[in-house]
């Protein structure tokens, strides 16, 4: 299924909404991730206490990052790692070919990286004739397919068995069963041939750590480990966010990343990586380059409603947590980086409102992002922002503005809004059944569409506040008189010292 | 090499002259001074610290974490007990090739003598040429790790010139033998080692912590295991 060519979020929701297996795989998986978050940090106990240590952790860093990354840069170089700098994607891009260039690379094995998806780097390997092969099974199955994530820990959660199992027979030549065991077994082989031969291996950066230079890398299948093992050059896609501080801060991101991603204690694989093979090492990369990102991410630096988007270190819980998410999928987002987290970071990166503005939308603005984040991001706040900033730069419909015109005009004075609600509530009538209106038209098609308006109420409270204000001033007269006295006793007790509610 | 060199060189110069450019805008944008930051929150909360458990709470609660993530976990008095065990399971499960760390303790068990038909190989720098394709066509690798983490299930491999990393990657299935008094109760102890390591200068170029063998879910969420990694892990704890 693809869906990016789709302008809107709305159309591309279509799509996915129509697909049942799509909604069911999503809502079943999603479930399972968020229960099994909810299980582990409880059992890891005092959960707020390590998401705020974890939020403090990564605002300090953010808001002094130049250091940690010179630092990290400083400690990386001593350690013989080769570091780039690249402000585009671009610019990421052209490195990565010079180095693929250099070393005569006929082929390159990655692990999960976001970022090389962010710059889209397989389209330039392939057109430079280099084959690129994604090697974590999710992204195996979605490259075979050539499709996008449409999660960020299981980036092929919309893929069936069935859909699976003809991709690998296509590859293999031969028809392989829809059976999980022999698919799995498939793509070991396979790709076990491919880690060996390949010249390159590639992967992202889960951390940075400043105080030794180190990369750490995050991963179940075993995958990430191969490519930064196998192959003689190494190149890591870095975020420059990606940096904290120490190997003690690690523990506490060791502790929030794999709980709210996938609910283990820690994932199968945590790697720290610190430069090439040293000199009498017989495996491990011999040459091994750092290619540092910003692509948009230093304009969020110094705003203060965005610069907290750079504390997330993709965990995904926020998709999970997500109810947008859970029907319509990662697909209809649009871009790289879906559900609430992509909602935001997509048009950030981008410095582009107009264009991207409409994910901003597809929230309902509930805020179980931000209950789930490991660092506390305010992910809902931002949504508000972002819809502010598209409203301010003048963005929307000119039928809502329109409308928005309408309600100033009519809030702004007590007579206008009184005979409107009248003519209303007159208006009205050959809509209403039931007190709800369901006709699908004029401005109130967008919310008919998918749900019941309420009708105006036959006598609005305004009206009403007349006999409810009487009703209460009698009752409050008409107390009766046991009562009275009761209390009156209970009031002179106190007086004297005996029992209080203190 | 002239030309590889040639190009690393001309990345290197581009590198150095794009960097300060590159972290002065973030400076700029954060409007910040070159100042040394004070860093007010270090590592795990302090009732975190104070987790400590005895040797043999940390040994019963690694062998059940690591149990419970699909290990295979025994408790042994000693070195003699660990061979015995490795030479069992070696039988069993008809392994053929074994790759071994260079280490003192497992080469003085002499595998190859009690369990004769199998290829026993140890990681050596003199065999660098063989030793990666050997590791792909290993039965069982054979180690004794750095650490174990008793709260996660984990254990430690640190990479260096006798301890490869491919020993805990390639092969099907991979046995680490822990010694009791190496199992901490919180990662944060272990890190702690590391770091030592660095500020002695002898970083090892790659530390891996392993929990259980190899896994994936991203077939229709059926749990698989051994996808790129072992799919069979033992743990012999000894001590």
């Amino acid at each position: 299924m693809n869906t990016a060519k789709l302008t809107s979020v709305k159309d591309r929701a279509k799509v996915a909404l129509n697909d049942q297996f799509l909604r069911n795989a999503v809502r079943f998986t999603t479930e399972k991730l968020r229960s099994g978050r909810k299980t582990a940090s409880q059992d890891q106990g005092n959960w707020e206490e390590w998401r705020e240590r974890g939020r403090q952790i990564r605002l300090h860093t953010i808001a002094h990052l130049d250091y940690y990354l010179a630092q990290f840069i400083e400690n990386a170089r001593a350690q013989g790692t080769h570091i780039h700098f690249a402000s585009t994607s671009e610019e990421a891009v052209e490195i990565a070919m010079k180095i693929a260039e250099a070393k005569q690379a006929k082929s390159v094995v990655k692990s999960k990286s976001m970022v090389s998806e962010e710059i889209h780097l397989n389209q330039a390997l392939e057109s430079a004739g280099i084959e690129a092969v994604e090697t974590d099974l999710g992204e195996y199955i979605i490259q075979l397919a050539g499709e996008t994530p449409s999660h960020i820990i299981i980036p092929a959660i919309h893929k069936n068995k069935q859909q699976v199992a003809e991709l690998f027979s296509k590859e293999a030549g031969q028809q392989l069963p829809a059976d999980t065991t022999i698919l799995a077994g498939f793509a070991r082989a396979k790709l076990r041939e491919k880690f060996l031969e390949a010249d390159i291996g590639m992967t992202g950066c889960n951390f940075a750590i400043a105080e030794t230079g180190s990369i750490t890398l995050f991963s179940n299948e075993g995958n990430a480990r191969m490519v930064s093992t196998v192959p003689k050059t190494q190149i890591t896609m870095m975020g420059m966010e990606r940096i904290i501080p120490t190997l003690d801060d690690l523990e506490v991101m060791a502790t929030l990343l794999p709980r709210s991603a996938t609910g283990q204690k820690l994932t199968v694989y945590m790697s720290i990586i610190t430069g090439p093979r040293r000199s009498q090492d017989s495996d491990g990369p011999e040459e091994m380059h750092i290619i540092i990102l910003d692509n948009g991410r230093s304009l969020q630096l110094g705003d203060p409603e965005f610069q907290e988007l750079l504390n997330c270190i993709r965990c995904g819980a926020c998709l999970n947590a997500c109810p947008v998410y859970r029907h319509i999928g990662g697909h209809s987002y649009g871009k790289v980086y879906s559900g609430p987290i992509g909602a935001v970071l997509t048009p950030a990166l981008n410095g582009n409102v107009a264009e991207w503005d409409d994910i901003a939308n597809a929230s309902t603005l509930c805020g179980a992002c931000w209950e789930a984040c490991p660092v506390k991001i305010p992910l809902h706040d931002m949504l508000v922002y972002l819809r502010r900033k598209k409203a301010d730069q003048g963005y929307t419909a000119a039928s809502e503005r329109a409308a928005f015109k309408g309600f100033r005009y009519v809030m702004s004075n007590h007579k206008r809004y009184r005979l409107s609600m009248k003519m209303g509530a007159i208006g009205q009538t050959p809509l209403v059944s039931n007190g709800v209106i369901s006709a699908k038209v004029g401005p109130l098609k967008g919310w008919t569409s998918h749900r019941y308006a309420p009708s105006l109420a036959k006598q609005s409270f305004r009206d009403s506040w007349r006999a409810l204000d009487l009703d209460v001033q009698s009752e409050l007269r008409e107390m009766d008189p046991d009562i009275q006295a009761k209390m009156n006793q209970i009031v002179e007790s106190r007086r004297k010292g005996g029992r209080t509610h203190g | 090499m002239a030309k590889s060199s040639g190009y690393l060189a001309e990345l290197e110069e581009r590198s150095k002259r794009r960097q300060e450019e590159f972290l002065n805008n973030i400076r700029t944008r954060l409007g910040r001074s070159s100042n040394t930051p004070v860093h007010p929150f270090r590592g795990a909360p302090d009732f975190w610290l104070n987790y400590d458990l005895t040797q043999q709470e940390r040994i019963d609660l690694f062998m059940e974490n690591w149990r419970k993530v699909g290990g295979e976990a025994i408790q042994v008095g000693s070195m003699e007990e660990a061979k015995t065990y490795i030479s069992d399971v070696t039988q069993t499960m008809q392994a053929r090739y074994l790759l071994c760390f260079d280490q003192p303790e497992l080469v003085e068990m002499k595998l190859a003598q009690t369990c004769p038909g199998t290829d026993v190989t140890f990681w050596n720098p003199d065999r660098e040429s063989e030793l990666l394709a050997k590791a792909a066509g290993t039965d069982i690798g054979i180690g004794i790790v750095d650490y174990a983490v008793a709260h996660t299930g984990t254990i430690l491999a640190m990479s260096n010139p006798y301890k490869g990393r491919a020993i805990s990657l390639l092969p099907t299935a991979f046995m680490a033998v822990i010694k009791a008094e190496t199992i901490r109760t919180r990662m944060g102890e272990v890190l702690k080692e590391v770091r030592g390591l660095h500020e002695a200068g002898e970083m090892p170029a790659g530390v891996h912590f392993v929990t259980g063998p190899s896994r994936s879910a991203d077939i229709e969420n059926d749990l698989t295991i051994g996808v790129h990694g072992p799919g069979v892990m033992y743990a012999v704890v000894v001590g």
